[in-house]
């Protein structure tokens, strides 16, 4: 049992050692290894999150809460708890942590300790935010995550860069003030804002007024978490802040932040306001609109990170599609959709990076026939898509038919026709940047790009097999989870 | 006293919206954050757990302050890349 | 609580809050930077003051402290790094439109306050029974999560200072 404490008070130590240790060696030193302390971060993490799943699988537990460095007086609040979601999430967040790292080695020329600094900062954060208990908790983590994050955008002090990073700024600030106030509404009618004390807070009927400042209050949340995630209408900020950003930064943004700001907002919204019509409807609107307009305003694009981006928001449109059913199978197919997500989209940005290395730019009007010459990042390209689009056997495909089935079987006929039509968007802008990119004439002056080697090359490869063996996989692991009473 | 607060986080949206300096920007963020420190305390007020809320608004406040931090910090760099203050310059990212 | 306190205390506090409606459109209103910062520095003391009447005592002490100090301290910082010579502030402003609105929204505001007064006979929301706590023993007990959350902000903004401010090495 002491062995699951120290793991799971790991989540938080780590990054925070890892911090000190980055400021209290010397710096040729640290300059020349950053990759190695956070590259060991990100593994511990991940290698923490398998760990507590064989334990907790093995004695048959499924919740533990833990404290760090200090022991438990009263029961409410004040700790920390990992549960069956809160560990993909984990798991997911060590992966991109690693990929964004080993993208990282080749990109980060200049200010890698300040790098290292804030990635450790933004995977307390992030940690944080999915190990606490209390909606207030949640709040400051999620700003947390955000002060990272704008820094982080801002690192390089380019013009493109600062300017993302104020858009990002002024549009988060506003998602949180409209947190805030729901969350105040919230505290106004219970005691306390924990998730014991909110949970079922919301009365049947509408005429009493107090339930008609609950309603606002969710809104409100609703709202703030929707701006955070990147859903449309309130998408306006992401794609500049992911394109603006150095490459191994948009991969943590794309890949895992708008994730943990946004998607787990949602989920623990509707874990705890369960069966309310209103957020279900509202959640199925957010989710249907941003998968076609996210889909349909990439097609216009012509810089490749930003038809990534426009690709997260239509993803998203996915996952809060799952999440509006309000059953088992929706939300299983949500946080599956997280993990593969997270791996295609790091996928993508791993050859954006590899792109941007090797020919020195992102426009795909300038690029073209890049297959002969770069061949494994076309592969892994390629997988990604197939993954993205849904089709069989990758890890895209059974997080998909999760969410359509889970919609088919709450009843909402339309809505998974609807989502099974728009996979065709999908694959629309991203057969037309496969086609612009990789296949298709070579120009001239592309005729001498080699493929890119080292580190970027080996996250492709790690990041095909994933999603490649996940799919394989997948029946198998809810057979096993369904057995072992997880599901 | 629900009024105040909604019309003050009115105005600072309003700042938000209109305004063409970037430090105005920062003000009228703040102006809703002391709105919303204003709708915590009263909910503690109405509650009668003041000890939490007071502890909810000292929490707020110091976030408040980095946040103020790092937007005067990025807003002070883009100065220096631009020359003025103004936001209309920050067009480079369109589509 | 007797009637006179009583009266006292509600007509304290509706002041306040007109003053603190009144600066805060000022802030957003007013052309001058200097002078927004310091309608904000004002708002806060008014802020301070209705905390302190409504009993929350620490945190009007903190909110006084910090907003109306540290963030003025960090505007005028910042206002005086990046000095803009006078003739380009006013082209700035030559161009918008001076819409009138907030203004009426201020003095409805005003209107709408001193008739919900007079309505409800000078009696605020209903204060429920006080839990007395001592706001310290919440804080350091069960809200420790905050207040490792609080440490790490304070870090990740130490550390953003860093990187915001160390630009000169790199270029030239």
């Amino acid at each position: 049992m002491n062995y699951l404490n120290y793991a799971a008070e790991a989540f938080i130590l780590i990054p925070l050692a890892a911090v000190i240790l980055n400021n209290i060696l010397p710096k040729k030193f640290m300059e020349d290894h950053f990759h190695i302390l956070s590259g060991a971060a990100a593994l511990l993490q991940m290698a923490a999150a398998a760990y507590i799943f064989c334990i907790m699988d093995i004695n048959r537990m499924r919740h533990y809460s833990f404290f760090i460095l200090w022991e438990k007086s009263t029961s409410d609040s004040g700790y920390f708890s990992v549960g069956p979601v809160a560990l993909v999430f984990l798991f997911c967040i060590g992966m991109v942590t690693f990929v964004s790292v080993m993208i990282a080695i080749r990109t980060v020329d200049t200010k890698k300790i300040s790098y290292v600094n804030l990635l450790m900062t933004l995977l307390i954060g992030m940690n944080g935010m999915v190990l606490v208990n209390d909606l207030f908790s949640l709040y400051v983590f999620l700003d947390i995550v955000g002060i990272s994050s704008f820094v982080m955008i801002a690192l390089y002090q380019s013009r493109k860069g600062l300017e993302g990073s104020i858009k990002y700024l002024v549009i988060s600030e506003l998602a949180s003030i409209f947190m805030i106030t729901g969350l105040a509404f919230i505290f106004m009618k219970t005691g306390s804002l924990s998730y014991n004390a909110v949970s079922g807070v919301l009365p049947a009927d509408i005429s009493d007024p107090q339930t008609i400042l609950i309603y606002v209050s969710v809104i409100l949340m609703i709202a703030g978490f929707a701006i955070k995630t990147g859903v449309v209408p309130f998408h306006s900020w992401l794609p500049d802040a992911h394109q603006s950003a150095d490459t191994s930064i948009s991969v943590l943004l794309s890949g895992i932040v708008i994730k943990i700001a946004g998607v787990y907002g949602f989920i623990v919204l509707t874990g705890l306001f369960k069966g309310v019509r209103a957020i279900q409807i509202s959640l199925a609107v957010l989710g249907m609109t941003s998968i076609v307009v996210g889909a349909l305003l990439a097609l216009r694009q012509d810089h490749f990170k930003r038809i990534v981006a426009y690709s997260s928001v239509s993803q998203m449109g996915y996952i809060l599609l799952g999440l509006s059913t309000g059953s088992v199978l929706g939300l299983i197919g949500a946080v599956a959709h997280v993990f593969s997500h997270a791996a295609f989209k790091s996928t993508l940005f791993t050859n954006a990076a590899a792109l941007h290395e090797q020919t020195g730019t992102l426009e795909i009007n300038e690029m073209g026939g890049l297959q002969s010459r770069m061949p494994v990042t076309a592969l892994s390209s390629v997988v990604a898509f197939l993954s993205t689009a849904g089709i069989p056997p990758f890890a895209g495909f059974w997080s998909k038919l999760l969410i359509i089935m889970a919609l088919w079987t709450t009843g909402n006929r339309v809505l998974a026709g609807c989502a099974l039509c728009a996979s065709i968007l999908t694959s629309a802008y991203f057969l037309r940047l496969q086609k612009k990119v990789f296949f298709g004439p070579l120009p001239e002056h592309l005729s001498s790009v080699v493929e890119i080697k080292g580190s970027i090359k080996f996250i492709e490869i790690l990041l095909t097999a994933v999603t490649t063996v996940v799919g394989l996989l997948f029946p198998l692991i809810l057979v096993y989870l369904q057995s072992r009473g997880w599901i | 006293m629900l009024i105040t607060g909604f019309l003050m986080i009115l105005a600072g949206c309003y700042c938000l919206i209109r305004t063409y300096h970037m430090l105005k920007i920062i003000i009228g963020i703040e102006v809703a954050m002391k709105a919303v420190t204003m709708f915590l305390i009263l909910a503690g007020y109405m509650n009668g757990h003041m000890g939490l809320a007071q502890a909810y608004v000292i929490t707020v406040i110091v976030l408040e302050v980095v946040i103020t931090v790092i937007a005067a910090g990025v807003t002070i760099g883009l100065y220096k890349k631009y020359g003025n203050m103004d936001i209309r310059n920050l067009t480079q990212l369109k589509g | 609580m007797d009637l006179r306190g009583g009266i006292c205390m509600e007509s304290i506090i509706y002041v306040t809050l007109v003053f603190l409606l009144v600066f805060c459109v000022m802030a957003v209103v007013s052309n001058s930077i200097i002078k927004s910062a310091i309608y904000l520095a004002l708002s806060s003391a008014m802020l301070g003051v209705i905390m302190y009447v409504l009993g929350a005592h620490w945190a009007a002490v903190f909110e006084v402290s910090v907003c109306s100090g540290l963030v003025t301290v960090i505007f005028i910082s910042a206002i005086s790094l990046s000095k803009m010579k006078r003739d380009e502030m006013d082209k700035l402003y030559e161009n918008k439109k001076r819409l009138s609105f907030l203004p009426a929204a201020l003095i409805i505001g005003g209107v709408l306050l001193t008739v919900a007064a007079f309505a409800k006979d000078f009696r605020l929301p209903a204060a429920a029974a006080a839990v007395s706590e001592d706001f310290r023993e919440i804080l350091w007990t069960t809200r420790q999560v905050d207040i490792l959350g609080q440490i790490t902000a304070i870090l990740a903004g130490g550390i953003a200072l860093v990187v915001l401010f160390q630009n000169d090495e790199q270029k030239k």
